[in-house]
């Protein structure tokens, strides 16, 4: 079995270029048209930037419609979608707008935010690189995870769930080559409601969830 | 300074994942250019910045430009004008802002040129980039300041001296300014091992309170800022005369004065006249160097204002609830990053916002001590140096390696 290589990564956040959003209308109309790495900002790399943890809503959308709009109903629908229920970033781009679109067709008035309060469209570089560590035996796992950055974390469980084979973590996809041994761990893995948790917790879950890996020979 | 030393505040897989980024960079030689090398909030980022920067493996340097009072008087209206207060520049206005760079750049030209990455904070040193004809690096220019609303004809006579720059640094996306350029977004932070933040004992703490005249007995709201109007002292002045109707309460404006900052007597003056009288109110001029009065203060605090209307970031905000305190913060600039209403304290508009809010904290002493928990959870996260230098150095790998597209595998 190969081992498990390490990887660690550092956001770098920028300007996306679009102008920002005063109204709902607008928030549409820039949705409609931004980059996908936009949206994937929004949505995906929230728990690496440095905002608030424990916000009613992991997704910008969501955040800015309940607090700077003032649209709660608007704000538990975006915060309904799940960008990794989606099969790529122009399939969430059709669920936000179908979202929007129907709380433009219930609202009289379209709500504006404060000046000062507009929404900024944002993106990032993600820097990605070999932390030099490597897991070799299952029994190491816990141990490894408990060590890793937050930058590690987003990278092999969040991140992962866009590349091959897409909707896995690269946890689970190394685990269930150890065939029978770690199949009930991948299952225990998948089961993980990760989108809430913020990267420090769901560190300690994953710990949590691996511990009896410590006993295991393999 | 090593950044060893902050292993156990931030975790092991914090300071390993910086001396990844260090060891990819190794040797990169960095300028930091600013204009003032003790007070403010850009001279405390770098005296630590600069010794990490090192410690990681870069060649990294600070230069401090010199100047006039009139280029500081010059300066300071630039600094105003970009937090969006009405100003009149004339243009020998510019020419000696230009001037005294073409001064400074005379002993500085060489290192600048022969720089991989400089970064230029602020407006003072901006123009030294186009006095640099021979550069070979990568410039940022790194703008501490919030520069939402610029007043317009301020703006329009510095852009020209910031556009030609590779990259712009911004602390919130608020405060970016449309510029041909990438702008990256990059919040402030603090050292948990400075004077200004590390634990002091018991001793210490009772010493300044009997250097302040203040009653163990009685609550302590402290503002730390410069006296400067856009913190808003005569403010906070106004919300303690209304919460005192209700409550004893001692008040604790304290701050320093920095050496780019002319109009702070002023202020100060003000300030007097509007706490004259009662012997409750504590205002008191610091000198550069009293980061550990300054540390003592907030820690005696039982609330920490900061009730700014123009806000860079407000590292004093983040000083407060790194030391566990809930923080009144004006509705302003980096403060929304880190005051969230009913989790690390509230925000507010007004002297009467400000006052209810004290009242209510002072008569919830369980949930000001959840709130300070929270907080300082919060600065551990996301607002203490590491993760500052970790954004530093990725995006000087980033400009280095002239990568901008979402994922970069080194």
């Amino acid at each position: 079995m190969n081992p498990f290589d390490i990887m660690d990564c550092s956001l770098l956040i920028r300007m996306s270029g679009l102008p920002p959003a005063y109204n709902l209308r607008e928030l549409r109309d820039r949705i409609a048209v931004c980059g996908p790495d936009v949206l994937y900002h929004h949505f995906c790399e929230t728990p690496l930037s440095p905002t608030f943890e424990y916000p009613d809503h992991r997704n910008d959308f969501a955040v800015w419609a309940t607090r700077r709009l003032s649209d709660k109903i608007l704000a538990e629908r975006l915060g309904a979608v799940d960008p990794y229920a989606c099969p790529s970033m122009e399939g969430l781009r059709e669920v936000v707008l179908e979202v929007i679109d129907e709380r433009l067709s219930e609202v009289t008035m379209i709500p504006w935010a404060r000046p000062g309060h507009e929404f900024y469209f944002m993106e990032a570089t993600t820097l990605v690189f070999d932390s030099g560590e490597r897991v070799r035996a299952l029994r190491e796992l816990p141990d490894a995870i408990g060590r890793m950055s937050n930058g590690s974390i987003y990278f092999h469980f969040l991140e992962a769930q866009r590349r091959q084979p897409v909707g896995m973590d690269d946890f689970s996809n190394w685990i269930r080559g150890f065939g029978k041994t770690g199949a009930p761990y991948v299952e225990a893995l998948r089961r993980i409601d990760f989108y809430f948790y913020t990267l420090r917790e769901l560190r300690e879950e994953l710990v949590r969830v691996l511990e009896p890996l410590r006993g295991k020979r393999s | 300074m090593n950044i060893q030393q902050y292993e156990p505040i931030v975790g092991i897989p914090v300071i390993g994942q910086l001396r990844r980024l260090g060891e990819r960079l190794k040797g990169l030689r960095v300028v930091h250019v600013n204009s003032t090398a003790e007070g403010g909030g850009v001279a405390e980022i770098l005296a630590w910045m600069v010794p990490l920067m090192n410690d990681l493996g870069l060649d990294a340097h600070w230069r401090v430009i010199s100047g006039t009072n009139e280029f500081f008087s010059v300066t300071k209206a630039i600094h105003n004008g970009l937090q969006g207060y009405s100003v009149l520049l004339k243009n020998r206005d510019w020419d000696v802002y230009q001037d005294v760079n073409r001064e400074n750049v005379k002993a500085l030209k060489d290192e600048l040129e022969e720089a991989d990455i400089v970064v230029i904070h602020d407006p003072q040193p901006a123009p030294l980039l186009e006095l640099c004809t021979r550069r070979r690096g990568r410039w940022i220019w790194r703008c501490h300041i919030d520069a939402s609303h610029p007043f317009r004809s301020v703006w329009k006579g510095l852009k020209p001296f910031v556009e030609k720059y590779d990259a712009s640094i911004f602390s919130m996306c608020q405060f970016a300014q449309l510029l041909p350029h990438p702008q990256y977004l990059i919040a402030p932070s603090i050292d948990p091992l400075s004077e200004k933040n590390i634990d002091l004992d018991d001793h210490e703490l009772d010493a300044v309170r009997e250097q302040f005249d203040l009653n163990p007995g009685v609550p302590v709201l402290v503002q730390i800022s410069r006296f400067d109007r856009f913190k808003d002292p005569v403010g906070v002045i106004e919300a303690y005369r209304m919460v005192k109707k209700m409550t004893p309460v001692q008040l604790v404006l304290a701050g320093g004065g920095a050496t780019d900052d002319p109009e702070g007597k002023e202020v100060l003056d003000a300030v007097m006249e509007a706490a004259e009288g009662d012997p409750d109110i504590h205002v008191e001029l610091l000198p550069p160097a009293a980061h550990r009065t300054v540390n003592a203060l907030q820690r005696i605090a039982d609330i920490v204002v900061q009730k700014s209307t123009r806000e860079g970031f407000g590292l004093t905000v983040t000083e407060g609830l790194w030391k566990g305190k809930p923080v009144i913060g004006g509705d302003a600039g980096g403060i929304r990053l880190q005051v969230v209403d009913y989790h690390t304290g509230f925000l507010v508009m007004t002297p009467e916002g400000a006052a209810n809010r004290i009242r209510f904290l002072l008569h919830h002493r369980e949930q000001c001590r959840r709130m300070g928990r929270t907080g300082r959870e919060l600065v551990r996260e996301y607002y203490l140096l590491t993760r500052h230098l970790r954004e530093y150095l990725t995006l000087m790998y980033a400009l280095v390696g002239q990568k901008t597209e979402h994922t970069v595998m080194v």
